[in-house]
């Protein structure tokens, strides 16, 4: 009995110890939306983590003290060669731990549910985003407003709803912003939701969490979660430049935004999987083969439309082919002109 | 019925439920361009197979032969067809999941296959199961003659089946659009009757086997090879019991 | 001179000189077919790798056996690969690629390979026979002897299950050495040694990453496979007293194809590797390298290995127990061995069909996942877990038997509860069956779909709660020794029980959300698969080495061992599972160095050398003490199971009386009781 009474209570300690020590980690990023929420509201994220993190380190402790208590009090002693009581089972004691976990499990399947429920709880007046996840970049569209950008801006308080898709012949990705604590993978072929409400103002990242090749591990971009004023403000100057989209160097500059070329080609001459585009109209290219071209319009057109055609030396030819009309491509090589 | 094993009365339950298979066959078809009632076309299906499971595939066997000392050929084969059974269970899998595939993929549709030359692979098949059958009530018999005669009508339907699949069909399909590579019910059907005439060919193989041996008189006593061939061919036709409607049957004809 | 060499050192000369042959041959290779030379590339490589191994165990043993089986397979790769060639170039497409073959070419060259494989070295042999009708002697003798027969076909189960152990302790070595490379890259932000313009195999730093990150997934995983299979082998037909097991054939057949399967999967990564993971999601999987096409005929033939050895351990416990063992007094490990079994006779099937299907769609343009065609990339994902849930299951089962069979005999005690543990395992393989989509929470299926699927995942708990609980009431006052192999058994449990903690949030779905494809995942599943298999394995192969040997291992070292792993394993995965939460995502090459990782990733690269030093630690103790361990011939644990019972090492046709079971199989401190009884022969 006395055996009993002192684990118990080692048991209580135990799992109080780790369920204060683990929490005062902070073991989430900062919760930024409604849904990651918090320990104390209920249906949220953290507050469903918060429960499996009581229900973990209690039963944690409830295994471990009591192995961890027979190692060291019923440790055969030296010399002696008997066998311990000979003790079979017992049935009550079986039933006990096949039923009262189960009554556990019910109750977590219950909160689970619940907190999903919230978690995906619609508000009919969310603003919708259109999200295109390419290999290796992420583009959001602004309907409404016929933006197309390259970071994702949010206004705060106001619930979002992302509609994401990959092109037809595209991979999979996964849109996940840690802060925000949901992720959700973005398939070819079909529109997948993502809702979110933000709720703290401030920087974030998406970052792809499906593995989708080489550059997977660089597929991030910005996600700004500004107050209602700003976020106007940052739509009206984005209309105004899509305004100026009437240009060809306008109208390229958006494609380039649209298609995500920036994933690949930087603008300020530093090395990415493709050359960079400073600097780069009517300078000397060196080709793979071993041969040298102006990048003269001519040249650039073709690198757009047969991308594979005539490979830079250094790169591979891992550029994909998009299917531009040519006029697109024409606005495409009137931006890049600009790029000095 | 039970299951019997002198040879006269073998011979005549081979038969009879031939005709319960052929029969539920044109009933299922019957249905399909009448009402097109799934339900029904499914309930045939499972009736059909439990048949060959039963009476052709003695699957009740796997029961009664704990007789026998251990390291005796009474127990070994007793092994051996557990053996072969679980290795069925396993394979069933594959089809298991290649009709899911169906399902997933096509929903309730079909592709453009030619009706008729449906029902004659299907009727072949099932044609050289009773074949089979007799082959090994003969065989169990001690009848070395009747058995090469069967063997060798089974073997020329497996054939004429997989010509059939292969040869005919094949290209029929792809003359009605049906490609492999152009959409998904080109692939769903090649997936589904390639993965079935693999099979079909393993057991033409192992029937010369057994023929080749069997004419040598290698099984006029231990005959169990045989009755492994017979289950493995029932198999495959209790496999094309469930895609011939999958494929043929069930679901509105895609434009 | 070579003839007087100790063979170990010839096969490493052999390879060291052939490997160089080799790469020079693949330089003029590439030279001819794309007229330039490509040190880097992936053709030389392929050569050195095809080349040194074949020579490695051309010099250790000969022309014969597994050597056979190597050049065999090379030919074969050769010949099939220009069979398709020739087709080619008849049909007047291009005959050889990039990667001096073709893809169909690779493809059909390297399935032939591997069934050339099989024949060379000789593995089927007698069902060759039995179909030209000639008989096979019941009592088949061995070949070689002493350590020569561990390199050819034997169908002694004693002997295919060290086989099949070593080859698992090989694999993990190379699988290991796969993640300290991974891990050394991963010790600091930004891109250390695999970077943008590093080549190797042909392929650059992340490309490279992505490789071997993908391969030390799959191939620890077939070590897991082919180590449980180990376990099984040898000690379920000697548990069951059984002369072998009910398809001797069928087990050496087993054990055989798991080799030109291993081959192929290194095979991927000169062949430019694959960058998908170790679950190949399709539609990237579906335009990966060639490599991406060894890796799926590699787990794909490494399948059958599974399925035929399952198959072989359901019939060996239906049919070959002793007399007098009935359902209830098999001993629990049999249990365990038969769910698992059921588990890798049906369900491997699957994954078998989900990566012939992405085969067919990249060689014959078939557009099962392909959306462009009507295809459904997510049905792919529902096939291969539908195995590959269940697969973690076959991972650790036999792993809780042997801490179930372990537990009683160093506590002195009855295990408690012995029926409630053998019906959980079973309980775990069937809902296991019901759980798959819970690795899908947020692919995109449908979403009605999500809630079941919790509820069913969070049931497992129940089962695998009872074995806990019935463990921790078999120690409570018992008298408890701590030789190593129970340290493992211990290691085993509490690090299992981390593991499994931490499935129910994963299986909560709005917590995957956020849990999904970070290192929180990584985290878990390193603790149950060490806890479930690792350590449990471990724990095995210091219990029954002295049954196989006649020696033990080293108790200092073993000791070493563990105390060396343990805490730098709970480091690692309790490190990773930190991380994971801040949002450190799986599968990537280099992280946001904001977020403040690299301390903690430092961290991680150092637990992982040091697990891997104790692992070094104990293959040398393991080959060591074959030959130089304490002598150990009796019963030195006072087990009460059957092999503990006749002298060690076991006798070539395990026991000469046969044995009746008597009693219940761990009834410690009953007086008087016993477990088996052996029959006199009556003369
Ligand atoms: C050996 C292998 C193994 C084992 C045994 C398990 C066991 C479990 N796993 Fe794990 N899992 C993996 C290997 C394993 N897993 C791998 C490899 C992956 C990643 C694959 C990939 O993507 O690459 C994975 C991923 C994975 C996911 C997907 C996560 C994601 O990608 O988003 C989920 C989600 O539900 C999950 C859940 C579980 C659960 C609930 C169990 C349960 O079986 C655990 C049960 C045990 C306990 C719960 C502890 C003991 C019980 C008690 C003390 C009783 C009382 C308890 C309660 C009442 C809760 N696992
Ligand atoms: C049996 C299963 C198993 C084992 C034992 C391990 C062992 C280890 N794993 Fe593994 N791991 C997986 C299964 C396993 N892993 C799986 C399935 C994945 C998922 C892959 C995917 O996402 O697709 C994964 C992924 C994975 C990741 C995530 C990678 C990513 O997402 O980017 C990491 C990161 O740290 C990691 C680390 C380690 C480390 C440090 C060890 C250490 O314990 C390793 C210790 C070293 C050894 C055990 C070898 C010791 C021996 C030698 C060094 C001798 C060498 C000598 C010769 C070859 C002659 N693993
Ligand atoms: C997947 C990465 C990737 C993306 C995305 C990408 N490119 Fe490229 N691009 C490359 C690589 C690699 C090269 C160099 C090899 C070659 O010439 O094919 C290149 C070369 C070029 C060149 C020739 C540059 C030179 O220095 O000669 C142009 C022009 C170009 N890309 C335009 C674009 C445009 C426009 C887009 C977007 C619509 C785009 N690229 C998107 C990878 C990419
Ligand atoms: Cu996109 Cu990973
Ligand atoms: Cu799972």
């Amino acid at each position: 009995m006395r055996h009993f009474i002192v684990v118990g209570v080692l048991i209580i300690v135990m799992a109080f110890a780790t369920y204060f020590g683990l929490t005062s980690l902070g073991l989430m990023p900062v919760a930024a939306s409604a849904q990651a929420g918090s320990i104390s509201q209920a249906g949220s994220i953290d507050w469903m983590w918060n429960l499996q993190m009581i229900a973990m380190s209690f039963l944690f402790a409830l295994i471990a003290v009591p192995i961890g208590y027979s190692l060291i009090m019923f440790r055969r002693k030296k010399g002696d060669t008997t066998d311990a009581e000979h003790i079979e089972g017992n049935t009550a004691l079986e039933i006990t731990w096949t039923v009262v976990p189960l009554f556990i499990v019910v109750a977590f399947a219950y909160f689970g549910a619940y907190s999903l429920s919230e978690t995906l709880r619609a508000d009919p007046n969310a603003m919708v985003i259109k999200v295109m996840a390419r290999q290796w970049s992420w583009s959001f569209e602004y309907p409404q407003a016929g933006v197309i950008s390259n970071e994702l801006y949010l206004p705060v308080g106001k619930q979002v709803l992302l509609k994401m898709e990959s092109p037809l012949d595209g991979v999979l990705h996964s849109f996940f912003v840690p802060e925000f604590r949901m992720k959700q993978d973005v398939v070819p072929g079909r529109v997948t939701e993502y809702r979110v409400t933000p709720t703290l103002e401030g920087s974030y990242k998406v970052r792809c969490a499906e593995l989708c090749g080489t550059s997977h591990y660089n597929m991030e971009s910005p996600v700004n979660v500004v107050s209602q004023k700003n976020f106007d403000a940052w739509l009206n100057a984005r209309q105004v430049e899509a305004q100026a989209a009437k240009t060809p160097e306008g109208a390229g500059q958006l494609l380039v935004a649209a298609n995500g070329c920036t994933g690949c080609h930087s603008l300020d001459g530093k090395a990415g999987v493709g050359p960079t585009w400073q600097d780069l109209f009517n300078s000397q290219v060196k080709l793979a083969d071993g041969s040298t071209v102006t990048a003269d319009e001519a040249y650039l057109t073709e690198s757009i439309a047969a991308p594979n055609a005539k490979v830079v030396e250094g790169f591979q030819p891992a550029m994909p082919q998009y299917p531009f009309t040519p006029e697109e491509i024409a606005n495409l090589v009137a931006y890049i002109q600009t790029l000095k | 019925m039970t299951h019997t094993s002198d040879k006269s009365s073998a011979y005549s339950q081979g038969i009879t439920i031939f005709v319960y298979l052929a029969v539920l066959t044109a009933l299922e078809f019957f249905v399909a361009v009448t009402i097109g009632f799934v339900q029904i076309m499914v309930a045939v299906a499972v009736v059909k197979a439990a048949l060959v499971m039963y009476y052709y595939m003695h699957i009740y066997k796997l029961n009664n032969d704990n007789e026998g000392e251990e390291n005796s050929y009474e127990y070994k084969t007793g092994t051996n067809r557990l053996g072969l059974w679980l290795f069925l269970l396993s394979d069933s899998f594959v089809f298991g999941a290649l009709l899911v595939v169906r399902f997933n993929l096509l929903g309730m549709t079909r592709p453009p296959l030619s009706q008729t030359l449906g029902l004659i692979v299907t009727a072949v098949l099932l044609i050289s199961s009773f074949f089979m059958n007799r082959a090994e009530v003969a065989i169990e018999n001690g009848d070395r003659k009747g058995f090469k005669t069967n063997i060798i009508i089974t073997l020329v339907m497996g054939i004429g089946f997989l010509l059939g699949v292969v040869g005919v069909e094949w290209p029929n399909a792809i003359a009605e659009g049906v490609w492999a590579s152009k959409n998904t019910y080109g692939a769903v059907f090649f997936m589904m009757t390639g993965m079935h005439a693999f099979h079909v060919l393993t057991g033409i193989i192992f029937l010369l086997i057994v023929l080749r041996n069997g004419s040598r008189g290698l099984y006029d006593e231990k005959h169990y090879p045989v009755e492994a061939v017979a289950v493995y061919w029932h198999f495959v036709d209790l496999v094309w019991i469930f895609f011939y409607p999958a494929l043929y049957l069930i679901g509105v004809l895609s434009s | 001179m070579m003839k007087n060499m100790n063979p170990v050192w010839r096969g490493l000369l052999f390879l060291v000189l052939f490997g160089l042959v080799g790469y020079a041959l693949g330089l003029g290779v590439d030279f001819l077919v794309v007229r330039s030379l490509r040190f880097s590339g992936s053709v030389p490589s392929l050569f050195t790798l095809l080349l040194g191994f074949t020579a490695f165990f051309f010099g250790l043993f000969g022309y014969r056996g597994i050597t056979r089986g190597l050049v065999w397979q090379v030919v074969g790769t050769l010949l099939g690969g220009f069979f398709v060639a020739g087709i080619r170039a008849i049909m007047g497409l291009s005959a050889f690629g990039d990667f001096f073959f073709t893809e169909p070419s690779w493809v059909f060259g390297a399935f032939v390979g591997a069934i050339s494989f099989i024949f060379g070295v000789g593995a089927v042999d007698d069902w060759v026979k039995w179909a030209r009708g000639i008989d096979t002697p019941e009592e088949h003798e061995e070949h070689y002897h002493g350590w020569e027969k561990y390199f050819a076909v034997s169908l002694d189960h004693k002997v295919i299950g060290i086989q099949y152990t070593v080859t698992a302790l090989l694999l993990i070595s190379i699988g290991g050495l796969f993640a300290l490379i991974f891990r050394t890259e991963l010790a600091q932000s930004s891109l250390q040694f695999l970077t943008l313009d590093m080549k190797l195999f042909g392929q650059n730093g992340p490309q490279l990453y992505n490789t071997l990150m993908s391969l030390h997934g799959m191939i620890m995983i077939v070590s897991i496979l082919l180590g449980v299979a180990g376990i099984m082998n040898y000690v379920v037909p000697l548990l069951l007293g059984a002369q072998d097991m009910a398809f001797p054939r069928l087990n050496a057949f087993s054990f055989w194809v798991a080799v030109p399967a291993s081959v192929l999967l290194l095979m991927s990564l000169v062949l430019g590797g694959f960058d998908t993971g170790w679950t190949a999601y399709p539609p990237l999987s579906a335009r990966a390298p060639v490599g991406m096409q060894m890796f799926f005929l590699g787990v794909f033939v490494a399948g059958w290995s599974s399925i035929l050895g399952g198959l072989n351990i359901v019939a060996t416990v239906l049919r070959m127990r002793a007399k007098g063992m009935t359902a209830f007094r098999m001993p629990i490990l049999v249990w365990a061995s038969i769910a698992t079994s059921i588990i890798s006779l049906t369900a491997t099937q699957l994954i078998g069909l989900s990566f012939q299907l992405v085969m067919f769609q990249r060689l014959f343009g078939m557009g099962f996942f392909d959306p462009a065609k009507g295809g459904n990339p997510v049905l792919f994902q529902h096939l291969f877990w539908f195995y590959s849930h269940p697969a973690v299951y076959v991972f650790v089962l036999p792993g809780l038997g042997v801490i179930s069979e372990l537990l009683p005999v160093f506590s002195r005690k009855p295990l408690f509860g012995y029926k409630w543990i053998a019906m959980s395992s079973l309980g775990i393989a069937l809902v296991g069956f019901l759980v798959w989509a819970h690795h899908m929470f947020t692919s995109g299926m449908n979403e009605y779909l999500r809630v079941p699927f919790m509820y069913s995942t969070l049931l497992v708990a129940i089962p695998t709660g009872v074995k806990f609980f019935s463990w921790v009431a078999t120690l409570w006052k018992g008298k408890i020794e701590t030789p190593t192999p129970m340290l493992f058994v211990l290691g085993g449990i509490v690090v299992f029980l981390l593991g499994g903690l931490t499935g129910p949030p994963n299986a909560t779905v709005s917590v995957d959300l956020h849990l999904h494809d970070t290192y929180f995942i990584v985290g878990h599943f390193h603790d149950t698969i060490f806890g479930g298999f690792v350590f449990p394995f471990f724990a095995a192969l210091y219990y029954w080495f002295p049954k196989a040997t006649g020696r033990r291992m080293n108790e200092t070292l073993g000791k070493i061992h563990f105390w060396l792993m343990t805490p730098a394993f709970f480091a690692l995965t309790l490190g990773m599972m930190r991380i994971g939460l801040l949002g450190m995502r799986r599968r990537i090459v280099d992280y946001d160095p904001t977020m403040g990782f690299d301390t903690y990733h430092l961290m991680l690269t150092v637990m992982g050398y040091l697990i891997a030093l104790s692992v070094l630690i104990f293959i040398y103790n393991f080959f060591n003490s074959i030959n130089n361990g304490e002598k150990a011939e009796g019963n030195i644990w006072n087990s009460r199971s059957p092999e503990w019972q006749v002298p060690s090492p076991m006798p070539t046709h395990n026991y000469d009386q046969p044995f009746e079971v008597v009693g219940e199989p761990y009834d410690y401190g009953l007086a008087g009781s016993k477990y088996v009884q052996f029959i006199e022969k009556k003369k």
